[in-house]
């Protein structure tokens, strides 16, 4: 079977940490702890309930950001959820530009990939806060130091192939078999604005080395920024294989019925974690934190693994399975482990990756 | 009289300096910000910027192959939709066609469509495997593919069916306000149809077809959906997926797409350019003091050919999309032979449960309403000074005013951001913001499609009115409104449906309680399912094809009771 996640989520380099004004680490607090529903909160509810409202900032689709905000509103109907979504990188412009405007609307911000949020933690924007839920997490999926963000989920990909077009037999079942001249032209994968595409290039470049990279390249694949045109190609026969296949889209697609499958590769299958936090000044503290308490706990995560909107793997320890009834452990999962490495290679992947598809 | 008379000028200074300053705000205040963005050279997420330079335009020609792609979709798809837009704007305004009405309304159809919707529906149609097109045909027999709609011209195609429609309403406006006695004389003289068509009607709205074609070039090159889903899967790019792939990744680079955007300002400056001088030396007027009817031409036999030229038309850019969708719309996953227990209603109930369209649509048909009724008065004074007033800087006025319409908007609305954000009433994240957003990107096209109303306009009719004693205000209300009014009326219905389906703003403008719907779908695009998109698409297209015949069915009525 294959192993647990074994890299760390969060910074080895303290790179960060170092950057990390002192004043809002005073904040790091000893709240007391109640318990509402049926998780462990260090927000204080009759405030945050007088607060009344609360902002999410977040990379996610329309579908999903409301369904986290809709579950959240359930739960304390009291506190009207508000979301506002970007990808990333115009969600990340976006907040900079209020941030240093003076505008301080959002009260927690999620991030599809930790460069982003450790760039943000860099300028001393997300507030300390450690929430009790935090003890069901291993300290590499929790901020160094912690209290600052934390993984809300993962996504991970590996191979996926159209079963019309290709016999099983045939289908690639490593990261190397997709150099095969017989995948040239059918091949289709991510744009250079999906972190998971980062991830992928800066893993198996590590595994196999540069090389492995120029020979893809030479299968003139087709990169798309959309995870649904991605899967409607193959679904559909326009492309045979698919080589960044989200398992969450594959799950989506197989319970449609598509003629698809899933391979992962013996070597592993890269992943990335979202990243989110509270963030400095929030005008909505209390609700804040109880959102981040809520979103750590079984019931959040339950709402970020199940929705089909979501569908996000659970780092929690005692996460329940995904749908499909398989865990995150159950996989062998690719994570950056040197994260100054990592951030440093971003603009070579940019580089690369856009003129490989013939982009930029 | 006497006192009318000297109000005159005063009210006609004070509404012109009111408009510039509006303009001014709306337009240049961003720009500011977009130009000092394009010069940033230091971090890109520092606001103010740390260092400036050239840096950004100077990396410029290295895209050499993305513009080239650009140009060359943008003026195919220009060409494409003039032809459309001409022919069929004559055969609807100036012939006996049959069904005349009918097929007026259903080729105003593509514009009200979301231009995803439209290279979604012929994505779903032509795709070499995939097209139900070529699915059918390899059912009966054939072999590959027998359309093959990604390509760059698959892309021009999409292009100048959905954006340029626009086209077709611009023409048609300028068609409905010509006096007829100038082609009958043609005809009396024994010139034959066709002649007196290419030798009278064209060069009597030239300033209409050169106005729409600066206008369509323009929307072209900011067009992004067409080249988003048909162009990236034969790694075909133009100016926009670059410039969203430099918004969307991780880091952006927003300076740089700021050089981009602003430097297309370039091309379309040298357009307008060309256009104020072919209009400057010749008079386009057929509306005088002399009565006319509108009156249309008896083509005989010939009307069939015209209806099913029309009916074409129809066919490929609202019959065939439309049921392309309903029937995508309809699947689990759509293909063109599905299994019965692949029927599902699954995506109309997933999309009427969404907040989005329960209360995005109500919202953006506010702003609809609001930016168009507004809109069509600003734009309407606009048009005035550009062509009519004596005001200097009058010509530069008209340069600034398409500054929106050249920069793609993904980028502009980085400049409406910055501006807006500091501005000291505090509109950002609120449904002001994106209505003044909102009238910032559509001056150009009110005043385009006012503007070549306005030019047949002789401007002796008002001069009477002036000689005669009557104000400024009052010649307005009397003379020239009633008849810029087929103008107007476009303008306000152009306004109203641009403003519901608009997306590269309201993407970076949404507050938290203002968002709209068009984001939306796009959003289930990118990350559920092209046949749920199929139906949130189609949802909106309904609605907003309920809205616009509530229009028309009010506007008819007032005119009726008018007249």
């Amino acid at each position: 079977m294959p192993k647990t996640p074994t890299r760390r989520f969060a910074l080895q380099a303290g790179l960060a940490a170092a950057m990390v004004p002192v004043g809002h680490q005073a904040a790091a607090q000893s709240r007391p702890v109640t318990k509402v529903l049926d998780f462990t909160t260090s927000a204080d509810m009759a405030k945050a309930e007088q607060e009344g409202a609360l902002l999410f900032y977040t990379h996610d689709g329309e579908a999903g950001a409301a369904a986290a905000m809709d579950a959240f509103s359930a739960d304390f109907p009291k506190i009207k959820a508000s979301y506002v979504r970007a990808q990333t990188g115009a969600l990340y412009s976006k907040i900079l530009a209020e941030r240093s405007a003076g505008r301080f609307d959002v009260d927690v911000i999620q991030f599809s990939d930790v460069g982003t949020a450790i760039d943000f933690d860099k300028r001393g924007a997300f507030e300390t806060y450690n929430s009790p839920q935090a003890a069901f997490y291993e300290a590499e999926f929790l901020s160094d130091p912690a209290g600052h963000y934390f993984c809300s989920g993962m996504t991970f990909a590996g191979i996926a192939y159209n079963t019309d077009k290709v016999k099983a037999e045939d289908a690639p079942k490593a990261w190397k078999d997709l150099l095969d001249p017989r995948w040239a032209n059918v091949t289709s994968t991510k744009q250079s604005t999906s972190g998971m595409q980062f991830v992928e290039w800066y893993e198996l470049r590590k595994l196999y080395g540069d090389d492995y990279w120029k020979a893809f390249s030479k299968q003139k694949p087709h990169g798309f920024d959309s995870r649904a045109q991605l899967f409607d190609r193959l679904a559909k026969g326009d492309d045979k294989i698919c080589a960044l296949a989200e398992w969450a889209a594959y799950v989506l697609y197989h319970d449609r019925k598509a003629p698809i499958a899933f391979v992962a590769p013996e070597d592993g299958l890269p992943a990335t974690a979202l990243a989110t936090g509270m963030v400095t000044k929030a005008p909505h503290p209390e609700a804040a934190r109880l959102f981040i308490d809520w979103l750590m706990s079984l019931r959040g995560q339950a709402v970020y693994q199940q929705h089909p909107d979501l569908l996000y793997g659970s780092v929690r320890k005692d996460a329940p399975p995904m749908p499909g009834g398989v865990r995150l452990r159950d996989f062998k999962l690719l994570v950056p482990s040197d994260m100054q490495d990592f951030l440093g290679a971003r603009k070579k992947f940019n580089a690369d990756w856009n003129a490989m598809l013939g982009l930029l | 009289m006497r006192s009318e008379r000297s109000a005159g000028p005063s009210a006609q200074t004070f509404v012109g300096i009111t408009v510039i300053w509006l303009v001014a705000a709306f337009v240049i205040y961003p720009v500011f910000y977009l130009l000092q963005a394009s010069f940033d050279v230091g971090d890109p997420e520092a606001r103010p910027p740390t260092a400036y330079g050239f840096d950004n335009f100077e990396g410029l020609p290295k895209y050499w192959e993305i513009m080239l792609n650009t140009l060359y979709v943008s003026f195919a798809a220009t060409v494409m939709a003039l032809v459309f837009g001409f022919l069929t704007a004559w055969i609807l305004n100036r012939t006996n066609v049959p069904f005349r009405r009918t097929l007026e309304q259903a080729m105003a159809v593509p514009y009200y469509v979301t231009p995803l919707l439209g290279a979604l529906a012929w994505s779903l149609l032509g795709a070499p495997e995939s097209g139900f097109a070529n699915q059918i045909w390899r059912a009966l027999g054939g072999q590959d593919a027998i359309i093959d709609i990604v390509s760059p011209m698959g892309i021009a195609w999409v292009m100048a069916l959905f954006e340029g429609s626009v086209a077709f309403v611009m023409i048609g406006a300028v068609m409905k306000s010509m006096d007829p006695s100038l082609e009958e004389a043609s005809q009396i003289n024994g010139a034959g149809r066709f002649y007196t068509m290419m030798r009278v009607t064209l060069p009597l709205v030239t300033p209409g077809v050169l106005g729409a074609a600066i206008f369509v070039f323009a929307e072209m090159l900011g067009s992004f959906s067409a080249a988003l889903v048909l162009g990236t899967p034969v790694r075909f790019y133009v100016i926009t997926t670059a410039i969203y792939q430099l918004v969307a990744q991780y880091p952006p680079r927003i300076p740089l797409a700021a050089a981009m955007g602003v430097s297309l300002f370039a091309v379309m400056f040298f357009m307008l350019f060309f256009y104020r001088r072919i209009i400057a030396h010749r008079s386009y007027v057929t509306v005088s003091g002399k009565a006319f009817r509108p009156r249309l031409t008896d083509v005989g036999g010939l009307r069939w050919v015209l209806f099913a030229i029309c009916g074409s038309y129809v066919v490929l850019s609202v019959v065939l999309p439309i049921l392309t969708l309903v029937y995508a719309s309809v699947q689990r996953l759509a293909v063109a032979f599905p299994a019965v227990g692949n029927f599902t209603l699954d995506n109309y109930r997933t999309a009427l449960t969404q907040n989005a369209v329960r209360y995005a649509m109500s919202n953006s048909l506010i702003l609809g309403v609001l930016t168009a009724t507004i809109g069509v008065a600003l734009t309407g004074m606009l048009s005035w000074l550009i062509h009519r007033s004596r005001i200097p800087g009058r010509g530069l006025l008209e340069y600034i005013v398409m500054f929106p319409q050249a920069v793609p908007r993904l980028v502009f609305a980085f400049g409406m951001m910055w501006a807006w954000l500091v501005f000291p009433i505090p509109i950002y994240g609120t449904l002001w913001l994106l209505l003044i957003a909102y009238l910032t990107v559509f001056l150009p096209l009110g005043v385009r499609t006012i503007s070549s109303v306005l030019l047949q306009l002789d401007k002796s009719l008002d001069e009477c009115g002036e000689v005669c004693g009557a104000s400024w205000g009052f010649r307005m209300r009397t003379i020239t409104m009633p008849l810029l009014r087929p103008g107007l009326l476009a303008a306000w219905m152009l306004l109203f449906i641009a403003s519901v389906r608009e997306l590269g703003a309201s993407i970076l403008l949404m507050g938290p309680h203002s968002q709209v719907l068009t984001p939306a779908i796009v959003s289930a695009w990118f990350g559920s399912s092209s046949e749920l998109t199929a139906a949130m698409a189609l949802i909106q297209t309904v609605v907003l094809g309920l809205a616009v015949g509530l229009f028309t069915l009010l506007t008819r009525r007032a005119s009726r009771q008018g007249g």
